[in-house]
Protein backbone atom coordinates (compact mmCIF):
# COMPACT_ATOMS: atom_id res chain seq x y z
CA UNK A 1 0.00 0.00 0.00
CA UNK A 2 1.38 3.75 -1.04
CA UNK A 3 2.39 5.73 1.73
CA UNK A 4 -0.03 8.63 0.40
CA UNK A 5 -3.15 5.91 0.64
CA UNK A 6 -2.11 4.71 4.24
CA UNK A 7 -2.17 8.40 5.35
CA UNK A 8 -5.48 8.45 3.90
CA UNK A 9 -6.80 5.80 5.82
CA UNK A 10 -5.49 7.24 8.98
CA UNK A 11 -6.85 10.91 7.85
CA UNK A 12 -10.53 9.27 7.42
CA UNK A 13 -10.54 6.90 10.47
CA UNK A 14 -9.21 9.71 13.10
CA UNK A 15 -12.12 11.54 11.35
CA UNK A 16 -14.52 9.74 11.61
CA UNK A 17 -13.77 8.55 15.10
CA UNK A 18 -13.47 11.66 16.53
CA UNK A 19 -16.26 13.61 14.81
CA UNK A 20 -18.95 10.90 15.28
CA UNK A 21 -17.88 10.54 18.86
CA UNK A 22 -18.61 14.72 18.79
CA UNK A 23 -21.47 14.90 17.26
CA UNK A 24 -23.12 11.50 19.52
CA UNK A 25 -22.69 13.45 22.04
CA UNK A 26 -24.36 16.94 21.06
CA UNK A 27 -27.27 14.71 19.71
CA UNK A 28 -27.28 12.89 22.71
CA UNK A 29 -27.69 16.05 25.36
CA UNK A 30 -28.61 19.10 25.17
CA UNK A 31 -25.30 21.35 26.21
CA UNK A 32 -24.59 25.24 26.62
CA UNK A 33 -22.86 27.12 23.51
CA UNK A 34 -19.69 26.67 25.81
CA UNK A 35 -20.20 23.48 26.73
CA UNK A 36 -20.08 22.58 23.04
CA UNK A 37 -17.17 24.88 22.16
CA UNK A 38 -14.70 23.33 24.71
CA UNK A 39 -16.12 19.51 23.46
CA UNK A 40 -15.01 20.85 20.02
CA UNK A 41 -11.94 21.91 21.63
CA UNK A 42 -10.99 18.62 22.77
CA UNK A 43 -11.91 16.62 20.21
CA UNK A 44 -10.01 18.88 17.70
CA UNK A 45 -6.83 18.71 19.96
CA UNK A 46 -7.28 14.91 20.33
CA UNK A 47 -7.52 14.15 16.57
CA UNK A 48 -4.04 16.30 16.25
CA UNK A 49 -2.35 14.22 17.96
CA UNK A 50 -3.56 11.19 16.65
CA UNK A 51 -2.58 12.65 13.32
CA UNK A 52 0.53 13.60 14.47
CA UNK A 53 1.59 10.54 16.09
CA UNK A 54 0.08 8.64 12.99
CA UNK A 55 1.94 9.93 10.68
CA UNK A 56 5.50 9.95 12.47
CA UNK A 57 4.68 6.16 12.49
CA UNK A 58 3.84 5.76 9.11
CA UNK A 59 6.73 7.95 8.23
CA UNK A 60 9.09 6.17 9.75
CA UNK A 61 7.82 2.51 8.92
CA UNK A 62 7.73 4.10 5.00
CA UNK A 63 11.31 5.43 5.30
CA UNK A 64 12.82 6.76 2.11
CA UNK A 65 9.07 6.73 0.87
CA UNK A 66 7.41 9.28 2.57
CA UNK A 67 10.79 11.87 1.39
CA UNK A 68 9.80 11.68 -1.84
CA UNK A 69 7.49 13.60 -3.49
CA UNK A 70 3.67 13.65 -5.01
CA UNK A 71 3.99 12.36 -8.30
CA UNK A 72 1.35 13.00 -10.95
CA UNK A 73 -0.57 10.13 -10.21
CA UNK A 74 -0.63 11.48 -6.23
CA UNK A 75 -1.09 14.87 -7.49
CA UNK A 76 -4.34 13.39 -10.01
CA UNK A 77 -5.78 11.94 -6.93
CA UNK A 78 -5.81 15.10 -4.97
CA UNK A 79 -7.28 17.25 -7.07
CA UNK A 80 -9.89 14.84 -8.16
CA UNK A 81 -10.65 14.25 -4.81
CA UNK A 82 -10.11 18.26 -3.87
CA UNK A 83 -12.96 18.69 -6.27
CA UNK A 84 -15.46 16.35 -5.38
CA UNK A 85 -15.21 17.60 -1.72
CA UNK A 86 -15.24 20.82 -2.76
CA UNK A 87 -18.94 20.57 -4.28
CA UNK A 88 -20.33 18.61 -0.47
CA UNK A 89 -19.02 21.57 1.14
CA UNK A 90 -20.51 23.97 -1.19
CA UNK A 91 -23.87 22.17 -0.64
CA UNK A 92 -23.06 22.11 2.98
CA UNK A 93 -22.70 25.78 3.24
CA UNK A 94 -25.61 26.74 1.26
CA UNK A 95 -27.49 25.16 3.31
CA UNK A 96 -26.05 26.51 6.69
CA UNK A 97 -25.89 29.67 5.25
CA UNK A 98 -28.72 30.35 3.08
CA UNK A 99 -31.90 27.55 4.59
CA UNK A 100 -30.93 27.27 7.81
CA UNK A 101 -30.77 30.75 9.06
CA UNK A 102 -34.76 30.81 8.66
CA UNK A 103 -35.80 28.21 10.78
CA UNK A 104 -33.08 27.04 13.01
CA UNK A 105 -31.02 28.26 16.42
CA UNK A 106 -27.66 29.34 16.10
CA UNK A 107 -25.81 26.36 18.08
CA UNK A 108 -27.74 24.35 15.07
CA UNK A 109 -26.03 26.37 12.73
CA UNK A 110 -23.03 26.24 14.03
CA UNK A 111 -22.87 21.86 14.06
CA UNK A 112 -24.61 21.83 10.69
CA UNK A 113 -21.32 23.84 9.60
CA UNK A 114 -18.84 21.65 11.27
CA UNK A 115 -20.90 18.82 10.09
CA UNK A 116 -20.59 20.18 6.24
CA UNK A 117 -16.76 20.20 6.99
CA UNK A 118 -16.58 17.06 8.42
CA UNK A 119 -18.24 15.12 5.91
CA UNK A 120 -16.55 17.40 2.88
CA UNK A 121 -12.79 16.12 4.20
CA UNK A 122 -14.52 12.63 4.62
CA UNK A 123 -15.85 12.85 1.13
CA UNK A 124 -12.14 14.01 -0.02
CA UNK A 125 -10.32 11.35 1.93
CA UNK A 126 -12.51 8.72 0.75
CA UNK A 127 -12.15 9.89 -3.00
CA UNK A 128 -8.26 9.44 -1.72
CA UNK A 129 -8.89 6.21 -0.73
CA UNK A 130 -10.70 4.78 -3.70
CA UNK A 131 -8.43 6.20 -5.85
CA UNK A 132 -5.49 4.12 -4.98
CA UNK A 133 -7.45 1.17 -4.21
CA UNK A 134 -9.44 1.23 -7.36
CA UNK A 135 -7.17 3.22 -10.17
CA UNK A 136 -7.50 6.40 -11.42
CA UNK A 137 -7.44 6.93 -15.00
CA UNK A 138 -8.80 10.14 -15.76
CA UNK B 1 -16.88 9.19 -27.79
CA UNK B 2 -14.40 6.65 -29.11
CA UNK B 3 -14.40 3.40 -27.09
CA UNK B 4 -11.43 1.42 -25.53
CA UNK B 5 -8.95 1.51 -23.09
CA UNK B 6 -5.17 1.60 -22.81
CA UNK B 7 -3.00 -1.34 -21.99
CA UNK B 8 0.60 -2.00 -21.94
CA UNK B 9 3.88 -4.07 -22.49
CA UNK B 10 5.80 -2.72 -19.09
CA UNK B 11 5.99 -6.06 -17.15
CA UNK B 12 7.60 -7.32 -20.26
CA UNK B 13 9.98 -4.75 -21.17
CA UNK B 14 11.06 -4.28 -18.25
CA UNK B 15 12.13 -7.43 -17.77
CA UNK B 16 13.66 -7.83 -21.13
CA UNK B 17 15.62 -4.36 -19.97
CA UNK B 18 17.31 -6.43 -17.47
CA UNK B 19 14.97 -7.44 -15.13
CA UNK B 20 14.63 -3.87 -14.31
CA UNK B 21 12.71 -2.94 -10.99
CA UNK B 22 9.50 -1.32 -10.60
CA UNK B 23 11.32 1.15 -7.91
CA UNK B 24 14.13 1.78 -10.60
CA UNK B 25 12.02 2.43 -13.54
CA UNK B 26 10.17 4.85 -11.17
CA UNK B 27 13.24 6.87 -10.12
CA UNK B 28 14.22 7.20 -13.89
CA UNK B 29 11.12 8.68 -14.99
CA UNK B 30 10.44 10.45 -11.34
CA UNK B 31 7.36 8.65 -10.24
CA UNK B 32 6.90 6.22 -7.10
CA UNK B 33 7.17 2.75 -7.30
CA UNK B 34 3.19 2.11 -6.66
CA UNK B 35 2.36 4.34 -9.87
CA UNK B 36 4.71 2.05 -12.20
CA UNK B 37 2.62 -1.07 -10.38
CA UNK B 38 -0.61 1.18 -11.00
CA UNK B 39 0.17 1.43 -14.72
CA UNK B 40 1.06 -2.12 -15.27
CA UNK B 41 -2.02 -3.09 -13.88
CA UNK B 42 -3.98 -0.52 -15.71
CA UNK B 43 -5.33 1.34 -12.74
CA UNK B 44 -3.80 4.51 -13.81
CA UNK B 45 -2.94 6.33 -17.00
CA UNK B 46 0.15 8.05 -17.12
CA UNK B 47 0.67 11.22 -18.44
CA UNK B 48 1.78 11.62 -22.22
CA UNK B 49 5.11 12.83 -20.56
CA UNK B 50 5.47 10.06 -17.99
CA UNK B 51 5.04 7.86 -21.28
CA UNK B 52 7.58 9.15 -22.96
CA UNK B 53 9.57 8.96 -20.59
CA UNK B 54 8.91 5.72 -19.94
CA UNK B 55 9.12 4.48 -23.32
CA UNK B 56 12.70 6.46 -23.88
CA UNK B 57 13.91 4.57 -20.41
CA UNK B 58 13.50 0.98 -22.08
CA UNK B 59 14.53 1.94 -25.54
CA UNK B 60 11.18 1.67 -27.35
CA UNK B 61 8.72 3.63 -29.23
CA UNK B 62 5.33 4.79 -27.20
CA UNK B 63 3.42 2.36 -29.16
CA UNK B 64 5.46 -0.50 -28.55
CA UNK B 65 5.02 0.42 -24.75
CA UNK B 66 1.02 0.77 -24.94
CA UNK B 67 -1.57 0.03 -27.29
CA UNK B 68 -5.11 1.48 -27.78
CA UNK B 69 -7.44 -1.55 -27.40
CA UNK B 70 -10.59 -1.56 -28.16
Amino acid sequence: MAWREKQAWLALSVMVVAYGVYFALVAGERRSMLAMLLLFGGVAIAQAVVMIVGSIVLAVRAGKEAQARADERDRAIDRRSARIAYFVLLIGMIMVGVVMPFSEQGWRISNAALLALVVAEVVRYGVVVVSYRRGWNG
Amino acid sequence: MVEGKITNQLRTLRFLAGEMTQAELGERIGVTRQTIAAIEQGKYSPSLEAAFRIARVLGKSLEEVFQWTD
